[in-house]
């Protein structure tokens, strides 16, 4: 939906008597979906659908409806009526806060004209191409290869509005030979055929230098973790630490914590080339560039706008996006710079552990390899791992460009040389 | 309802497809959020749409819309063989083998008795604020919270072999809990109204009340607990923390598609290869697990799965051995049954249908034995209560569990708290070292509404159940530095 419509629509939904403040967000999305394995489409998917949240506000209370049919206009009104009575029936809640009201430019940040332009049989070839490379190394390809067409707009009565179309594009691959697995991906807001053809290329060159893994008795040890690895690590930090309140009120692994995190800088920013986004957040605050980490200091952490209020500080809504500095160092050269140490393409289902120390537990996966004297010399059994982001963030040695990755939010992510990484157990 | 239904089928039919079938889902939900002595949100929603899946010269195809018209029927099934034709550029050697099931026409209804869409908000309100007041009133509680969440699925199915189906399910969902500070430290304690299959007569003020004061003290007890200690120790589950690990180490490992492959990318595989059906011993003599999508308000059990199949009842694990796996009409053939699990469902009307966890459970023990007398039969070891951390390879095999609540059992009896326990192990080690569990007097179900699985993911909703369980010379392991 193109931005004039989102404001003739919201607008119209504006127009229907109400009694306080509403709020409309709309979010569309346009996905074909091809999943692919043992070399063979398994599943091919378009999601379009649209959903229209109405939020109402009286006083001190407040309440939302969602629904799905935009073409409905009788729906949307019964709607608009229904989210007012229910609000009626609230509790007062101190921390309701009015609506922004702020009419915001659209950058576009994350639109790509050429993702506007895949179709169907676009991704049918590509993901055909894929299997084809698989079939013809001999080994297993499972992937997904998803291009999604997004908007989001949102109004309100007080004046309010935003809009911006996004992309999204993600390809991961897993290549499965008789004794390993390798694994690549390409995110972003666009993709062409090379990507595709080179994350497939990668991920067999990781599964052929994965086949026999031998055992890594499981210890502390030096660990280079590329960029999908470090990514769904800091995703889950910034979930479980990252918010002011809670640091505020004693309730988060920075509460009392004044120690430097390293040296790497950590933020949010909707604009960032590495991996651009939505620049306004669900009820249309203007995101920009936020740190949360300055070379490993602490700064003002995510401040909902009551929050922000009640002390006196600025509101840093939660971001569509996070990015984590690095030393531009290749992997290669980080590898070279290595004596004794695990290489780890993959984490996998990490979980917390501790949430006072931001202790968390995973698996490595799809290509773990052993360093030696500089060199990959062989690929070793996945491990368990449990290990404190914040002991994590302190012993880091180098790191690589960050890199687009993220399976839930957008991310870049360096690779990052780390000292003393916690391993526990053994996996297969 | 079924004449839209209908006219995809048959549309798709007479342009060559080997199979198709159309579903359409009205899905309403409300969730009401409270933070302290306020809800923080009461979110209504409502969401139809219809979705067509064909089958296609071998090639899987799909397409779905939320506007419901003959028009857009016509362009929906024209959109899925379209994606159909893009799939067959790479076409499975050996085809879709579809197992045969009976057209049937039937209609299914979850045992709800009190309506929670009809419940006025001030009761939802009352209930959670209450509980949340008691939590606040201990004053190492900095935050209570909870929320009730609802949802309603009416599903109307139609295939090309002539399926009329529709369903009609309500399923409800509650918990509370409590953060407390101090010590410096922070610690959260939880209890979970297991999640059903039915209405809001399923809860009760009282039964908040007393859970949250329970709650409270136990957050605060948390704060000055010791550390646990590391070592190999006997423990005991109760059925809330099981159900969990019954759910990742069991549930998961045998759905037969992750065994063949379709969830390589993603969700993982599965150590379960085929050759162990009937032979493995996956556990203990005291180990037998059933899935059961026919039972009584379990939240897999919806009358039939989005492949047309009945629910059904079978055995995962026999004394000890594996018997079979979850499965669908997909994927039947692979280990040659000529009829589907009924285990394949879709989490939205856009969404494709995967084989997903059945009801499954721990049968409990058949001599009478109590949980004090199971736990009077270790020396030194730990009690794990609720579901906290839980992480699990993608072969199913190395795991580690917490609990939400941890304590230490001394010469067979609960002694104190511990802080940041986890056990870790291997799936079949684990099930192996099961002596005992108590028997049916004791036995409890958990629903599990976040199970999430496929490429995009899709999350799913099931029930687990056991009573309490004992398991042998378990390594424990701490989330935190001592």
């Amino acid at each position: 939906m193109k931005r004039q419509q989102a404001q003739d629509l919201i607008a119209s939904i504006l127009e229907i008597p109400h009694d306080g403040e509403l709020q409309v967000l709309i979010d569309g999305v346009e996905r074909l979906g091809t999943r692919f394995n043992d070399c063979a489409v398994s599943q091919n998917a378009l999601k379009q659908q649209a959903t229209l949240t109405l939020s109402a506000r009286l006083e001190q209370k407040k309440t939302s409806i969602t629904i799905n049919a935009l073409d409905d206009p009788d729906l949307i009104r019964r709607s608009v009526a229904r989210v007012f009575e229910t609000c009626r029936h609230m509790p007062d809640d101190e921390e309701v806060m009015p609506a922004i009201g702020k009419v915001l430019a659209s950058h576009e940040y994350a639109y790509s004209a050429e993702s506007e332009a895949i179709d169907i049989e676009t991704v049918g070839a590509w993901a055909a191409q894929a299997c084809e490379a698989g079939a013809a190394a001999g080994i297993d390809l499972a992937g997904l290869l998803a291009i999604g067409k997004m908007f989001t707009a949102c109004g309100d009565s007080a004046g309010g509005f935003a809009h911006e179309r996004h992309h999204r594009c993600d390809y991961h691959v897993t290549a499965t030979g008789n004794h390993g697995s390798g694994w690549a991906e390409h995110q972003g807001v666009s993709i062409a055929q090379n990507d595709v053809i080179a994350a497939t290329a990668r991920a067999i060159d990781k599964c052929a230098k994965a086949q026999n893994p031998e055992i890594f008795q499981p210890r502390p040890t030096t660990v280079i973790l590329e960029p999908q690895a470090v990514g769904d690590l800091m995703a889950m930090a910034l979930f479980y630490g990252f918010d002011q309140r809670a640091r505020d009120e004693g309730r988060s692994p920075f509460s009392d914590y004044d120690q430097t995190l390293g040296r790497l800088s950590f933020y949010s920013d909707p604009a960032d080339p590495a991996f651009p986004t939505v620049s306004f957040s669900n009820d249309g605050q203007p995101l920009t560039r936020s740190t949360w980490l300055d070379q490993g200091r602490l700064q003002q952490l995510m401040t909902s706008r009551y929050w922000a209020r009640k002390n006196s500080i600025a509101a840093k809504p939660t971001p569509n996006n996070i990015i984590l500095t690095g030393d531009g160092i290749p992997v290669e050269q980080l590898i070279a710079d290595t004596e004794d140490g695990i290489l780890v393409t993959r984490f996998w289902y990490i979980r917390s552990t501790d949430a006072r120390t931001l202790g968390f537990t995973g698996m490595t996966r799809d290509g773990t390899y052993r360093i030696e004297n500089g060199e990959v010399t062989h690929p070793v059994v996945d491990m368990r791992w449990n290990e404190s982001v914040l002991r994590l963030l302190q012993n880091v040695t180098a790191s690589g460009q960050p890199v687009a990755t993220g399976e839930f939010i957008e991310m870049a992510m360096p690779a990052l040389k780390v000292e003393n990484f916690h391993f526990t157990s053994l996996s297969n | 309802m079924f004449d839209l239904l209908k006219l995809a089928c048959d549309k798709a039919a007479k342009a060559g497809c080997q199979f198709a079938d159309a579903r359409y889902l009205s899905i309403q939900r409300q969730r009401v959020i409270s933070r302290d002595l306020a809800l923080s949100n009461c979110n209504d929603s409502e969401d139809r749409g219809f979705g067509v899946r064909v089958l296609y010269r071998g090639a899987w195809g799909f397409a779905s819309s939320p506007t419901y018209s003959a028009a857009e029927v016509e362009r929906v099934v024209e959109l899925a063989l379209r994606i159909a034709r893009a799939s067959a550029m790479a076409l499975r050697q050996r085809g879709v083998e579809w197992a045969p099931e009976a057209p049937l026409k039937l209609s299914f209804a979850s045992s709800c008795k009190l309506d929670p869409f009809a419940v006025p908000l001030e009761d939802k309100a009352d209930l959670l604020i209450a509980a949340n007041e008691v939590m606040l009133g201990n004053k190492a509680v900095m935050r209570a919270q909870g929320f009730l969440s609802f949802k309603r699925v009416q599903r109307w199915y139609a295939n090309t072999e002539g399926a009329e189906l529709h369903s009609d399910v309500t399923s409800s969902e509650s918990v509370i809990w409590a953060i407390a500070v101090g010590n410096g430290d922070f610690q959260e304690r939880n209890w979970k109204a297991p999640a059903t299959t039915q209405g809001f007569e399923s809860y009760s003020k009282a039964e908040f009340v007393d859970q949250a004061e329970r709650v409270a003290a136990e957050a605060e007890e948390k704060l000055s607990a010791k550390l646990a200690p590391e070592g190999y120790f006997d423990i005991v589950t109760d059925s809330e923390n099981l159900s969990l690990t019954i759910h990742e180490s069991v549930g998961h490992a045998t759905e037969l598609d992750r065994v063949m492959g379709y969830e390589v990318s993603m969700a993982g595989s599965s150590f379960v290869s085929r050759d162990k059906m009937g032979e493995f011993q996956y556990g203990s003599r005291e180990v037998n697990l059933v899935a059961d999508n026919t039972l009584e308000n379990g939240l897999a059990t919806q009358g039939f799965d989005d492949d047309g199949v009945p629910g059904q009842r079978w055995e995962i694990v026999r004394d000890g051995i594996f018997q079979s796996y979850s499965t669908g009409r997909e994927f039947a053939h692979y280990i040659d049954e000529e009829r589907s699990r009924g285990s394949c469902r879709a989490d939205h009307w856009s969404s494709i249908p995967i084989v997903r966890i059945p009801n499954l459970f721990l049968m409990p023990g058949k001599a009478s034995l109590s949980p004090d007398e199971l736990i009077g039969d270790v020396k030194h070891g730990l009690y794990f209560e609720g579901m906290d951390s839980f992480s699990i390879d993608q072969w199913r095999l190395n795991f580690q569990f917490g609990g939400n609540a941890v304590w230490e059992i001394k010469n067979g009896k609960k002694a104190g708290m511990l802080k940041a326990a986890l056990y870790q192990s291997r799936t079949p080690t684990f099930w192996n070292a099961c002596d005992a569990t108590c028997d049916g007097s004791h036995w409890q179900a958990h629903g599990i509404t976040n199970c999430g699985k496929g490429d995009p993911m899709q999350v799913a909703q099931m029930t687990h159940g056991a009573a309490p369980t004992r398991f042998r010379n378990i390594r424990i392991c701490r989330g935190r530095d001592a």
